[in-house]
């Protein structure tokens, strides 16, 4: 059993073996070169990314990257403009800027179509474009039914599912730039006729000042604070 | 075609010096082709089936309304059967045939016992049949490839492991052949590793003939899943398909195999590595980074093991290419082993955890598939199975010309599968990763992914069909093939030597390298020369041995430390188990197959947590038997659904799906509106649980009985939340499914950050003033806005006592989040 017992006559022929099953015969050509040095390639690699990656140096894991991520969109997102606060005069002052608009319209279009639509115009969900409101007579209303849910939860709270508290005050103010648009398939007016939305931050101020309720946020943050 | 080229008094005249007439036994023995013919007809058969039910579900997908309402007919109950039919009834039968066929010839050995061999065939058909009617029958363990309940679980071990690997085994001990050939390793290595896998990933705790919970839960049961569907493509879709390359390649083009060594090498390198890689299905995930990362490492490795075969198929072609040209079964093994060189590249590739960020949970990892379902185990088979027709019936193929037109039909139908879902793929996971400048998710609706999905879904039904129109034609060629059969077929006696006891392998090889070298490079270089494996190829129990170790070491470096290692699953205090009703309500989400479309799993990407909410911790799933994170996103992720949506809203809508959201391709699940909950079956459902770890109390004697109070109360919720007229309408729904099912929906991601009202009523007096102070100091108190949702979400509660729940995770990003606004302030 000489391992080359070559019974090749054609000299160009590679080497054979002297095995033979049902007629089936091995060349005893070695492996490409290339081939095993990929394979020493990859085993070299994953050694180095293990040691690189799973021997508990900080700032490596997925969840480092997560979180710097995480700092840096928020950085992003709401640097510019702090901490907002649920009121009437924020939200209308945010329902006119586009920017700060596409906030809310992503969340709206995150979570919020399923009920009231991709335009507002209602499904399960009120119709958010009309001037019938239900439960919301001033528009920090809206700001507190995305908070805190309405109706027996038809409406969920929405407050604690956000990453960010500027989120709900931003959403209130996509969906009160909705009012007056023009949705495909507008449900039934439902509620009572709504106050005009205060057309200015000026004119914002005696609304606010009119609702002797601080909004729920205000009250938390003062418990907590002592 | 090629005619009966393969003479079999050759072998006789193989090895001259290894057959003197000193003594030696002469056996006569024949083959069993009857059982050969019997497999190759039921690949063909199922082969149909499998590629309809798929066709039949990609038009599901795109058109819900062609189910008609019939729940049977629902998209995520067929889809299993789809995937069920492909993998154990086409690919499986497939391999039996390849298997009896070659193993006989290989071994110059008859079947141990053709009575085992038929229990194998008629007991694999009963199961694939007991799967097609329980599968839309919403009997189901839920976990993909290994949905069967477990009697037929038992079935599938006892009929592979002790019928046919008996009988497998058994035709080695007495063959005739004194090597094992590569083709026969590859065999070996499928049999010993899908027993092991099967039976392992199919542990559970029966609650009745047709439902069980696995003993693992959340994050084991889904190592221990992907663990074994992983290995289910690499032992049942792989190894048996390499070991039919190996023996039917050089059959049909009749050149000798390009490498002994590479075959030695790949092999064992094949077999080892495989095992490692199966966490790589669940990167980002709840499961340990270690965990992940070696997934991702053997993945990569596995590239070059799995090229080695793809090199041995395609080099043994040098000198017969110009037969390519002509020949469909080349032509067949070409494009296929192509295929499979082009899917194992795919694989490494995916398994890197930056690109399975994008990839995971889209179509990429469908095309995927079908790339090497299609083109590596279809593409083998059909070649295969042209091969064989003339020989299992003794007469020509019918029409060589209609299997060239099956040949161009199905690779073009390939191609027109996985190229627009490829795209379609790439779009998704673009599309749910896109922010907009500003930091807005560009695409936050999901159902706009859907949206630009559904075009390519009709471009891969309409692929489909060609597929299933090439094994029409192949079974149009089979069936005139066979009637062409003699009338009796011919049965060839052979004799060969019986093995004799003695065996010598001759002497040691000698190093080639002799001077100027260390001992040790000779020493490697003599062991370079495989003569230890080729002692090893003489040897099947041994070598059965060697290649159950390799597989089972390879498994216990995972499972040890992912079920002894607590910080593995760190837990959460205020995950609680579920309540009677939510587990009766969970149960029926599996029975549906929601997971089929729905992930429960929010990913540490912050794409995920932006649409989904907070990423998943694995503490979260300590009572999920079995696990739902899913593998695919046709719907959106429902890791946190529970408060999302109205009672209400989930009534609507699994009424009707498009009732809100017209693209919706989500079927009716009307019929869960009308079936009665049994609360029978509530009680068994919770002492299995409670047998798997639940803390049940009440609930262990009154299950049902707090099942109904939780019906009723949601039924009351649900009244609140709709229009007073509607009352009554709503009220005819009581105690239905559904109310089951919203009862769990509800309850998903909720438990992380909840304050549970009887802790809060106990604790509040005692606690709450010395906790106050330090509750004071976190980064929270310094920013009040930016306060954790766990501290406002319970109105009622002081605000100290959701210190103590709050995670550590939890804490974490509060403290980067504050980070964050000192630095923009």
């Amino acid at each position: 059993m000489s391992d080359a017992s070559n019974t090749n006559l054609n000299p160009n022929e590679p080497p054979l073996t002297d095995h033979s099953y049902d007629g089936i015969q091995e060349y005893d050509n070695p492996m490409p070169g290339w081939w095993v040095w990929l394979f020493v390639g990859t085993v070299i690699f994953s050694g180095v990314y293990w040691l690189y990656f799973e021997t508990g140096v900080e700032g490596r894991s997925i969840f480092d990257e997560y979180g710097r991520y995480q700092a840096n969109i928020m950085t992003v997102k709401f640097g510019e403009i702090g901490e907002l606060s649920a009121d009437s005069a924020t939200i209308a002052k945010y329902m006119r800027d586009p920017k700060w608009l596409a906030v809310g319209k992503a969340t709206y279009n995150a979570n919020c179509v399923s009920c009231h639509g991709i335009d507002g115009g209602g499904g399960i969900g009120p119709n958010l474009t009309d001037d019938n409101w239900k439960g919301v007579r001033h528009l920090d209303d809206i700001a507190k039914i995305i908070k805190n849910g309405a109706a027996n939860g038809a409406m969920p709270a929405w407050g604690s599912r956000f990453n960010h508290p500027n989120v709900v005050v931003l959403t209130s103010a996509y969906v009160a730039s909705l009012r007056g648009t023009k949705p495909a398939n507008p449900k039934a007016p439902e509620g009572a006729v709504a106050e005009p939305w205060p057309a200015a931050e000026a004119g914002s101020q005696p609304d606010n000042s009119e609702s002797t309720e601080p909004a729920p946020s205000a009250t938390s943050d003062k418990v907590i604070a002592p | 075609m090629a005619e009966q080229s393969d003479n079999p008094s050759a072998g006789l005249e193989d090895r001259p010096g290894a057959a003197p007439a000193n003594g030696l036994i002469m056996d006569t023995f024949s083959y069993d082709d009857d059982i050969v013919r019997k497999f190759a007809l039921a690949t063909l058969v199922w082969g149909f089936v499998a590629t309809l039910v798929g066709v039949i579900v990609a038009l599901l997908l795109v058109m819900p309304e062609a189910a008609f309402g019939i729940e049977y007919l629902s998209f995520a109950r067929l889809r299993p059967l789809h995937t069920n039919a492909a993998i154990f009834a086409f690919a499986g039968n497939a391999i039996f045939a390849a298997i009896y066929y070659s193993t006989q010839r290989l071994c110059k050995a008859r079947m141990w016992s053709d009575t085992l061999s038929n229990i194998h065939f008629w007991g694999w058909q009963a199961i694939i049949v007991s799967a097609a009617v329980t599968l839309p029958l919403g009997i189901t363990q839920s976990k993909e490839y290994a949905e069967l309940e477990w009697p037929i679980d038992i079935a599938i071990a006892v009929i592979w492991l002790f019928v046919f690997g008996g009988n497998f085994l058994m035709t080695l001990v007495n063959r005739r052949e004194r090597h094992m050939y590569v083709a026969l390793w590859f065999y070996i290595a499928t049999i010993i590793t899908v027993a092991i896998l099967h039976v392992f990933n199919n542990l559970v705790v029966p609650v009745g003939l047709f439902k069980s919970y696995p003993i693992y839960a959340g994050v084991q049961d889904a190592f221990m899943q992907w663990w074994y569907g992983h290995n289910a493509v690499a032992f049942f879709l792989t190894t048996p398909f390499l070991g039919l390359m190996y023996y039917f390649l050089p059959k049909a083009a009749e050149r000798p195999v390009f490498s002994y060594k590479l075959s030695i090498i790949h092999f064992w390198s094949l077999v080892f590595i495989y095992i490692w890689a199966g966490p790589h299905h669940l990167h980002y995930t709840s499961i340990a980074t270690w965990a992940s990362s070696l997934g991702m490492v053997f993945s990569l490795m596995l590239w070059m093991p799995s090229w080695g075969g793809m090199i041995n198929g395609l080099l043994t072609l040098r000198g017969a290419w110009h037969r390519v040209a002509v020949d469909p079964v080349l032509k067949f093994f070409v494009v296929g082993i192509t295929f499979y060189g082009m899917s194992t590249f795919e694989g490494p590739m995916l398994s890197i955890k930056s690109v399975n960020a994008l990839s995971h949970y889209t179509d990429w990892t469908i095309a995927h598939v079908h790339a090497g379902a299609l083109g590596w185990n279809g593409f083998m088979t059909f070649g295969m199975l042209y091969w064989l027709l003339p020989r299992i019936f003794q007469t020509k193929l019918w029409s060589v010309q209609m299997a060239t037109w099956h040949f161009w039909l199905g690779t073009i139908a390939i191609l027109l599968y996985i190229v627009p879902i490829y795209i379609a793929g790439l779009t998704q996971g673009l599309m749910w990763r896109a922010f907009d400048d500003a930091g807005n998710l560009m695409y936050s609706d999901f159902m706009e992914s859907v949206k630009v999905s559904i075009p390519m879904w009709w471009a891969r039904l309409f692929a489909g069909v060609l597929y299933v129109g090439g094994i029409v034609l192949m079974g149009i060629n089979y069936y005139m093939t066979w009637t062409t059969r003699p009338k009796t077929y011919v049965v060839p006696v052979y004799q060969a030597p019986r093995l004799s006891r003695y065996y010598d392998d001759g002497p040691a090889p000698q190093p080639k390298l002799q001077q100027g070298v260390l001992d040790i490079a000779k020493k490697m270089d003599v062991w370079g020369q495989a003569h230890w494996h080729r002692r090893w190829e003489r040897l099947p129990i041994r070598f059965t041995v060697w290649v159950t170790v390799a597989v089972v070491a390879a498994s216990l470096f995972e499972m040890i430390p992912v079920f002894l290692i607590r910080s593995n699953v760190p837990t959460i205090a205020s995950v609680r188990p579920y309540t009677p009703l939510e587990l009766f309500g969970r149960d029926i989400y599996v029975a549906e197959g929601c997971y089929n479309c729905h992930s429960q799993m929010i990913r540490s990407l912050y794409a995920e947590t932006e649409r989904y909410g907070e990423y998943s911790e694995p503490g979260e799933f300590i009572y999920d038997h079995p696990f739902q994170w899913g593998s695919r996103r046709i719907g959106p992720d429902l890791a946190r659904q529970g408060g999302r949506n109205s009672h209400l809203w989930h009534l609507r809508h699994f009424q009707n799906p498009r009732q809100y959201s017209e693209s919706s391709v989500m079927p009716i699940y009307a019929h869960l509106l009308e079936r009665p909950i049994n609360y029978n079956t509530v009680q068994p459902r919770v002492n299995a649980a409670y047998y798997l770890g639940a803390p049940y109390e009440r609930e262990l004697t009154e299950a049902a009985q707090m099942a109904k109070e939780q019906a009723a109360k949601i039924m009351d919720e649900l009244v609140a939340q709709g229009d007073p007229q509607e009352e009554a309408a709503l009220r005819k729904f009581s105690d239905s499914h559904v109310i089951a099912l919203i009862a769990y929906l509800q309850r998903l991601g909720t438990d992380k950050n909840k304050v549970w009202e009887d802790e809060a009523a106990t604790d509040a007096p005692t606690d709450a003033p010395t906790d106050a102070p330090p509750a004071a100091e976190t980064p929270a108190a310094e920013e009040p806005a930016t306060e954790t949702p766990a501290a406002e979400e319970p109105a009622t509660t002081p605000p100290g006592d959701a210190a103590p729940t709050t995670t550590d995770a939890a804490a974490a990003n509060r403290t980067i989040h504050a980070t964050a606004m000192e630095a923009t302030s």
